[in-house]
């Protein structure tokens, strides 16, 4: 590590150190559950595994195998360790296979993920008919946060230690592998697996696995077919079991196989024939979707063993199109171009400061002239490389070239431009660049696809010939980068490199036919004024945008400026005079017009671009606090006195049985440790003593110690003893008291909203207190105590100061001193590296945060009587300040240091930091939290007791960012300032992306460059451009929505509109009406008054609990919601009739279902 | 009991309380069905006997026997079947040797002699005919979807069944329950809203009235634990028992289903005449076994089909569009006025001069929320083959004094699902049947597969006792006697899709039962 980074982190831990000391002194006061700070700090890795499994032992272990090996062989090295007793203490063989899976799982996941004890339920054994034990794992949901590779890998430990054990193997009866099958499809179908295995490859899989994959039901549906099994406890799907069977072992054969193969006492031999995928071979046009990354990587692997055998191409070389990202397409959520499809992104390679690490990049008056419908971080779902990724705007890549009303085709560079004129543009013919970085294809497995052909490309090569580059660029008269059309065709001519890209345009997206015609008309053209003048004919109007190529309309002719080069490309010299008689027999049998521009051209020219990659809008970016529904501003149960809106002083005026204010809640029992008092606070109210739950039998009302386990069973009866009862708590002496103590009055805040019930194991309620001083400073609470904002992540890896509102002093001050040339910062459009845990917060984040500090400092004054610790008056002052980053199914919190303000709605942070909490940027968000308020208000006493409880909580926090214990695919960025030639030449051969020398991040893992070194081969020059907010955040209503999307398709080119408003219809509005008309017809109903629901209408017709008003859950108005507009995108798109007679099955339905026979609206024509 | 033996009888006659004169045990034990023999016996005798006679002996016997015999003409040998306890309803008949069986000699016949229809001799008279049509909601929904609506269609529920159960038990409303002291008995009709198990295994079943809800208590070690089983959400059944002693709970000693009475005697028609009962056709799916189908209408037109008349279809004219997603890609014919079109084609392969009923199913295009009416003026302008009628689903039929209630059948996937298999299954779907029969109602639970759309009334009840039920849907032949009830499942006329084919569902394709109402008597015929 080189000093300065040392320097760093120890800033940060000094910074945390100081902050724990203030929070320990607090909590200390005992106004809180426990008496200490209850997220711990890990400083590794091993740290944070022991912490979150809670084994002892495991972190001394992890830290001494992991030098000697890999993860997933200390996976297994500390399975042996639990078979022979050296880690863990267990009782029982099903204890230490437990042990052992949970270690391998946390470990696999870096101590991150809530997986190990969340997704992993627990082991048993069962008896096999020969004597024998064998192993049942029961997984559940949340082992989905593992990852396939840990799923699959939990199989093999637990088989490992099982063998080691010398258990048995699980023998699947033929009605239990069935069972698999058919499970696995309907899950499939229900919740959607990444992987969905053919129904033999699930069987096979059943058949041979030595472990009985087992879980707990989830879901509503149920099997029909194998139902009843013995061995089997439900007949719901079991998502865990699915998730670890398909996309476990399934996807991740190749995976466990090398693991498999060094372990002698686990034989997975079949194996091999999952990975040779000759399971269920025969019924071939069942094919299954197959993962993202491997699916292509197929595809590219036969098409170019295809070109070997032909000596002779018969077209160009291109990846497969591929259409799965339009499945499911929403209403509102646009299609940018269909797969593969001329007019759709180009791609472009490159990484710019902000890109790699699942994102893309793209032109910001390509942002706006898709209606602003993409904004900085909306989600893209993508054809390629990856399934999705993060939008980021980078200007200095090509824009969209659009057609004007007036007929101009025109590209637009500058989103100025893109705003002025797009109430103008008549279709978008082209959406630009995309720029997707080397990186992005190694994580994906995805074979290089052909490179657009640009100035970093073009310069290589002309560097090459000889030409003398170095004079040209020193020359005041020569921009290389955009030459003139006499440059351009004089280098090209003069030496042996290709066209420059500027002139070079899409041949290959014209027919052969049109490229003939457009000679013709170029041949009968005329200058005029300078401009190349042509007949304005249908097709050659059509040829010249399919090429891309700029013109005007004026008068009764088309105008090309700058034509030169392409009159040239078409063989016609500047006299308009052809030098071709007709084109060779290879140039017409080319599927496109790229040979024989080729042939006819006085130079050589690289394809424009190559490769289209269609894409849909996914989800919106985000940035916005995180509220519970309704928002919470205390933990403190109210029941249904506090109304719907759970209001405190609301509740506080409850009449209970007399007594104002009184209401029953279910809250924990707990007696004083030293005087005896029976309360539900963790003080005893008349000493001040600690209190301790008390569990007691509902029935017998006698005393129970719970067990090790946590287990109390009454003696008497053998019921499960309790540690909470129904309690009449005084809300009105609550309320007043908690003003008091803080000092605050009732017209401090508007509302406060307490909950109305805890779902904690022990039910301890929050003081009431914070809660009124959140609601002062109008906060709300997430369920385990903390404030949280979310944030679309994206990554950075080196920034400006001015971008981020913050001066160049102020980045002095956190210390940064010298800019990515190594030159001293001076001004604040110096661009510097980011260090890993920095992070950059959206305007609304710091907002929230202001708003959190305060109530902290009012927190720490009015509620634990000590000094504020923040002090802030505006949001420069958050700057430097800590916070928690923290993602959903995860358990652990990263330390992270505010550096900066976008204005753009997403959470800009170093990809290592977004790696470290497991996110990549593919459109996935996570929050933040200000440090002090986390330290404060988090306990796990608040956490729901149920499957999932801990997840989404700190258990844990990291201090410090250790970049070989992150998600590795953040080491796949690439960290380098340009490819290189051999690079975009290897790109058109498709070739395999490990089969290409480029620096990525993981070279430097391990060594003392660790934390440095990113850097990016273009440019953008700010973070936020672009449009603020996705239009689909700023249109109203669904139908707006869908509209604009409907207008967007029919305005690009890429886009086929009929398509679009089938597949709106197909898996949008019908799922929709017919979800809706089945609800209706199997509802509940609820009391309007009282809110209880009844499963069926009361046949009393009211209210059974207090005679109010019930009424219907689901309503004709959300049922007919949008046959209306359904119906007329059907007719106005042009949909199938298949599509259009679904509507009208189901609008005959809806009107039989509420329209009188007997009562029949009279028609129009009734009345005239 | 297919081997009873007079000791059996005895038993048997013993465990109800009677002694019996031996001549009377020969009697029983040689009935064709000792069973329900001893069953009506002790149902004949007088409640004060103390020993059966041969006289009543004779009067239950005859009443068995004169159950009707079901006939198998394919293979031709007739066999009789025990219609209390039919044989797997495919097993034999779906062997895998079966498919090498020569045709009947009657098929063969018609085969031979196509277009010689007016030669088959077709003879029969228009004039006796009669058919007629209850309980069809076509026409008549006047239901807007308004919570209304649906109290009104489950208090008629109410009404109706309690109605049935009313006479049995001496029973008080819930609220007046409610206020009666502990420890006395009482009695409860009610529906029930919930049930589910105490703590110490015991079941608690919530039953409801317009004045309120009560809890009865099912004690988990008594015999009736066992009708617990059988129990479904929102059906209505009659309790009796002590209420416990603070009054708050029913300890429950007996339950009453609204059923069909023992006593039950099914009507028949006054000629020999016969009729179709088939069901779910699929035309439009690629699975349309168009050659058993056509083979099935040929066999119309021969002697031995002669004295069909009727042809009944009990839903799943066509295989529809938009019922399962992507259903598209196994379509045959995608547009569902075509696939309407089609069929009517194919029903005019079936002699001109039969009546032909219908009734839509869940892949018709009508709604799917039950009561189902017949089809739009659309629909039936296309199907004009034969001038069919059409109705409702259910829709009870009466045809020559037989009334026979045609019900699609959504609602035995649910029952087959809820109830333990050996008394509902796939394989026997006569048994669900029975339990729609017991309860009087062809879809009892609510909220769950079955849509309702709620009307002014309960179209759903059976308030008439069916001579014969009539279901298809799950696309397996079944049949059996129930009270003396004809309850019948239609297999279909669709080969076993994909979707059967993953979750393991082997369909009875190509049966039509045709059903002599004169007598009862079912006889199936395989294409």
């Amino acid at each position: 590590m080189r000093p300065e980074d040392e320097h760093y982190f120890e800033r940060l831990e000094s910074g945390l150190d100081e902050a724990l000391g203030v929070a320990e002194t607090a909590r200390g006061m005992g106004g809180d559950p426990t008496p200490e700070v209850e997220i711990p700090v890990a400083k590794d890795m091993a740290d944070r595994v022991e912490n979150i499994l809670g084994i002892e032992g495991v972190a001394d272990r992890v830290r001494e195998l992991e030098g000697q090996m890999s993860r997933e062989e200390a996976a297994l090295e500390l399975a042996e360790d639990f078979a022979e007793g050296r880690v863990g203490d267990y009782e029982t063989q099903a204890g230490t296979i437990e042990g052992a899976v949970r270690t391998a799982v946390a470990l696999l996941t870096e101590g991150v993920v809530a997986a190990p004890i969340e997704g992993i339920d627990r082991v048993e054994l069962a008896d096999n008919p020969d004597g024998t034990q064998f192993v049942r794992v029961f997984y559940a949901g949340p082992i989905r946060s593992a990852g396939g590779t840990a799923q699959a890998l939990s199989v093999l430990v637990a088989d490992y230690t099982r063998a080691l054990l010398g258990l048995g193997a699980y023998e699947a009866r033929e009605e239990e592998v069935e069972r698999y099958a058919e499970e696995i499809d309907l899950y499939d179908s229900e919740t959607g697996l990444q992987y969905s295995p053919k129904d033999e490859e699930t069987k096979f899989i059943a058949e041979n696995c030595p472990v009985m994959l087992d879980g707990e039901a989830t879901g509503q549906e149920e099997v029909s077919g194998f139902r009843d099994l013995e061995r089997v406890g439900t007949n719901n799907p079991r998502g865990g079991m699915c998730l670890v069977l398909a996309e476990g072992i399934a996807q991740k054969a190749p995976k466990i196989e090398r693991y498999t193969a060094e372990l002698d006492e686990v034989d997975w031999p079949w194996l091999d024939d999952l990975i040779a995928g000759t399971i269920g071979e025969d019924e071939g046009h069942d094919e299954p979707a197959g993962s993202e990354s491997a699916e292509p990587a197929g595809d590219g692997t036969d098409e170019s063993e295809a070109e070997e055998v032909e000596d002779e191409p018969t077209g160009p070389v291109r990846p497969d199109a591929a259409g799965k990202y339009l499945r499911d397409l929403i209403a509102g959520r646009p299609v940018f171009g269909h797969p593969s499809r001329p007019g759709g992104f180009r791609l472009r390679y490159g990484r710019s400061r902000n890109n790699g690490f699942a994102t893309a990049g793209v032109h910001p008056a390509t942002m706006h002239l898709v209606d602003d419908f993409l904004a900085t971080g909306t989600q893209l779902k993508t054809e390629r490389p990856g399934k999705a990724a993060g939008v980021v705007p980078v200007d200095s890549i090509e824009g969209p070239t659009v057609r004007l009303a007036n007929g101009e085709v025109r590209r637009i560079d500058d989103p100025e431009d893109a705003l002025e004129c797009r109430n103008g543009v008549e279709a978008i013919l082209d959406l630009g660049e995309y720029l997707v970085n080397y990186g992005e294809f190694v994580e994906n497995n995805h074979p290089l696809a052909p490179a657009s052909y640009t100035y970093e490309w073009w310069i290589q090569e002309f560097e090459a010939t000889g030409a003398d580059v170095r004079a040209l660029r020193d020359s005041p008269r020569v921009d290389l980068g955009e030459p003139s059309p006499s440059e351009a065709i004089e280098w090209a001519t003069e030496y042996d490199a290709p066209l420059h890209p500027q002139y070079t345009y899409c041949w290959h997206d014209i027919s052969v036919e049109a490229f003939e015609s457009l000679a013709e008309a170029v041949v009968a053209g005329e200058y005029v004024e300078g401009m190349l003048a042509l007949e304005p004919l249908p097709e050659v109007r059509e040829t010249l945008e399919d090429l891309l190529v700029p013109h005007s309309q004026a008068g009764d002719a088309l105008r090309i400026p700058n034509s030169a080069a392409l009159v040239r490309s078409l063989g016609i010299d500047e006299g308009l005079e052809r030098t071709w008689e007709s084109l060779s027999t290879a140039a017409h049998e080319w599927p496109n017009a790229m040979k024989a521009a080729r042939e006819v051209a006085p130079f050589s020219l690289r394809e424009r671009a190559p490769t289209r990659i269609g894409g849909r809008m996914g989800r919106p970016e985000k940035s916005e606090k995180r509220e519970l529904s309704p928002a919470v501003h205390t933990l403190f149960p109210i029941g249904e006195a506090g109304g719907s809106q759970r209001d405190v002083s609301e509740a506080a005026d409850h009449d209970h049985e007399g007594t104002r204010g009184a209401v029953p809640v279910q809250v924990g029992r707990r007696e004083c440790v030293d005087c005896d008092t029976r309360t539900y606070e963790t003080r005893c109210p008349d000493c001040g003593s600690l209190t301790e739950p008390r569990y007691e039998c509902p029935d017998c009302e006698i005393e129970v110690e719970p067990d090790e386990s946590g287990r109390a069973e009454c003696p008497r009866c053998e019921g499960e003893a309790t540690p909470t009862e129904w309690r009449v708590v005084n809300i009105r002496d609550e309320y007043e008291s908690a003003l008091r103590e803080v000092g605050e009055r009732e017209n401090a805040f508007d509302i406060l909203k307490g909950v109305k019930g805890l779902t904690s194991e022990l039910k301890t309620p929050e003081p009431m207190e914070k809660g009124v001083l959140r609601a002062k400073h109008g906060v709300s609470a997430f369920k385990d105590g903390t404030i949280r904002y979310d944030m679309t992540d994206l990554p950075v890896t080196s920034v400006k100061p001015a971008e981020l509102d913050v001066s160049v002093e102020q980045f002095r001050e956190l210390g940064y001193h010298e800019d990515m040339q190594g030159d001293p910062l001076r001004h604040d459009d110096q661009l510097v590296e980011l260090r890993v845990q920095d992070v950059v917060l959206s305007d609304g984040a710091a907002e929230h945060l202001l708003k959190t500090a305060d109530f902290v400092d009012d927190l720490l004054t009015q509620y634990y009587g000590l000094d504020p610790f923040y002090g802030f008056d505006d949001r420069d002052d958050l700057v430097g300040e800590l916070v928690f980053g923290m993602a959903p199914h995860t358990s652990a919190a990263v330390v992270g240091r505010v550096i900066g303000f976008t204005s753009a709605a997403v959470g800009y942070a170093h990809p290592y930091f977004h790696a470290s909490k497991r996110r990549n940027c593919d459109g996935d968000e996570d929050c933040v939290m200000l440090l002090m308020d986390g330290l404060l208000n988090f306990s796990k006493a608040y956490l729901p007791d149920k499957r999932g409880g801990r997840m989404d909580a700190p258990l844990v926090m990291s201090s410090r960012i250790d970049p070989s214990e992150i998600d590795d695919e953040a080491h796949n960025m690439d960290v380098v300032d340009s490819y290189p030639k051999e690079f975009y030449e290897a790109t058109l051969e498709m070739a395999d992306p490990g089969a290409v020398d480029i620096e990525i991040a993981e070279a430097n893992v391990g060594t003392d460059e660790e934390y440095t070194g990113f850097r990016h081969t273009t440019e953008t020059s700010n973070l936020a451009l672009g449009p603020a907010l996705s239009a689909y955040k700023t249109l109203g209503s669904m139908t707006d929505k869908m509209d604009a999307q409907l207008e967007l398709a029919r305005k690009l080119r890429a886009v086929d509109e009929t398509d679009v408003a089938e597949r709106i219809i197909e898996y949008h509005f019908l799922p929709d009406l017919i979800g809706n008309l089945r609800a209706f017809s199997r509802q509940k109903t609820r009391c309007l008054d009282c809110g209880t629901k009844y499963r069926r209408m009361p046949l009393s017709g009211e209210c059974r609990e207090c005679g109010g008003r019930v009424n219907l859950t689901v309503h004709e108005g959300s049922v007919k919601k949008y046959i209306g507009t359904a119906t007329r995108v059907a007719e106005e798109y042009d949909c199938r009739d298949y599509t259009k007679q679904r509507l009208e099955v189901l609008e005959m339905t809806l009107e039989s279902v509420f329209e009188n026979d007997k009562n029949k609206q009279s028609g129009i024509a009734d009345f005239m | 009991m297919p081997r009873s033996s007079s000791v059996r009888v005895v038993t048997a006659l013993a465990s109800h309380g009677y002694n019996a004169e031996r001549e009377a045990v020969t009697l029983i034990a040689g009935a064709s069905d000792p069973e329900t023999a001893i069953e009506r016996a002790v149902d004949a005798a007088p409640d004060d006997a103390l020993t059966l006679t041969a006289d009543h002996a004779r009067t239950a016997i005859d009443a068995t026997d004169r159950a009707p015999v079901f006939d198998e003409s394919s293979p031709p040998e007739t066999s009789t079947i025990d219609p209390d306890n039919p044989s797997v309803s495919t097993g034999t008949r779906d062997s895998p040797d079966e498919a090498e069986t020569p045709s009947p000699v009657e098929t063969k016949g018609s085969t031979d002699g196509i277009g010689a229809e007016t030669a088959a001799g077709r003879s029969n008279d228009p004039e006796r005919r009669s058919l007629a049509v209850t309980g069809d909601i076509t026409g008549r929904s006047t239901g807007t979807g308004t919570y209304e609506d649906f109290v009104r269609t489950f208090r008629d529920r109410y009404e109706q069944l309690s109605g049935m159960l009313r006479s049995r038990v001496n029973h008080r409303p819930t609220d007046a329950v409610d206020a009666m002291a502990g420890g006395s008995d009482a009695a409860i009709v009610g529906m029930i809203s919930d049930i589910r198990s105490t703590a110490n295994g015991h079941w608690l079943v919530e039953l409801e009235d317009t004045t309120g809800t009560f809890p009865c208590l099912i004690m988990k070690d008594r015999d009736l634990a066992s009708v617990v089983d059988e129990l479904l959400l929102d059906e209505v059944v009659a309790v009796e028992g002590t209420l416990a002693g603070d009054g708050g709970i029913l300890f429950v000693d007996d339950l009453h289903f609204p059923d069909v009475p023992r006593n039950h005697r099914p009507s028949t028609a006054d000629r020999h005449v016969r009729a179709a009962l088939i069901s779910d056709v699929h035309v439009g799916s690629q699975e349309f076994a168009r050659d058993r189908w056509s083979a099935f209408a040929d066999w119309l037109h021969t002697e031995a089909a002669a004295e069909i008349e009727y042809l009944l279809i009990a839903g799943d004219m066509v295989e529809g569009v938009g019922v399962y997603p992507n259903q598209d890609e196994e379509l045959d014919i995608v547009d569902i006025y075509d696939q309407y079109e089609r069929f009517s084609e194919y029903l005019k392969e079936v002699p001109g001069d039969m009546e032909v009923l219908m009734i839509p199913g869940n892949h018709d295009a009508v709604r799917l929320a039950e009561p189902q009416p017949g089809f739009t003026e659309e629909l039936r302008s296309i199907m004009t083959a034969h001038d069919a009628r059409i109705s409702g689903n259910p829709s009870m039929v009466t045809v020559e004094g037989v009334k026979i209630l045609m019900y699609h059948g959504v609602s035995l996937d649910e029952v087959i699902a809820e109830l333990p298999e050996a008394k509902a299954s796939y394989e026997e779907p006569h048994k669900p049947m029975y339990q729609l029969l017991k309860k009087r109602h062809v879809a009892p639970q609510y909220g769950g597969h079955i849509r309702i759309s709620p009307e002014e009334r309960d179209y759903l009840v059976m308030d008439e006792i069916p001579d014969v039920f009539h279901t298809g849907h799950v696309h397996k032949l079944g049949y059996g006697k129930y009270h003396d009830v004809l309850a019948l499942n239609s297999g279909c006329w669709q080969e076993q899709t994909s979707f059967q084919r993953s979750v393991n569902i082997d369909p009875d394709v190509g049966y039509a039962p045709v059903v002599d109402l004169d007598t009862l008597d079912l006889t199936i015929q395989k294409f």
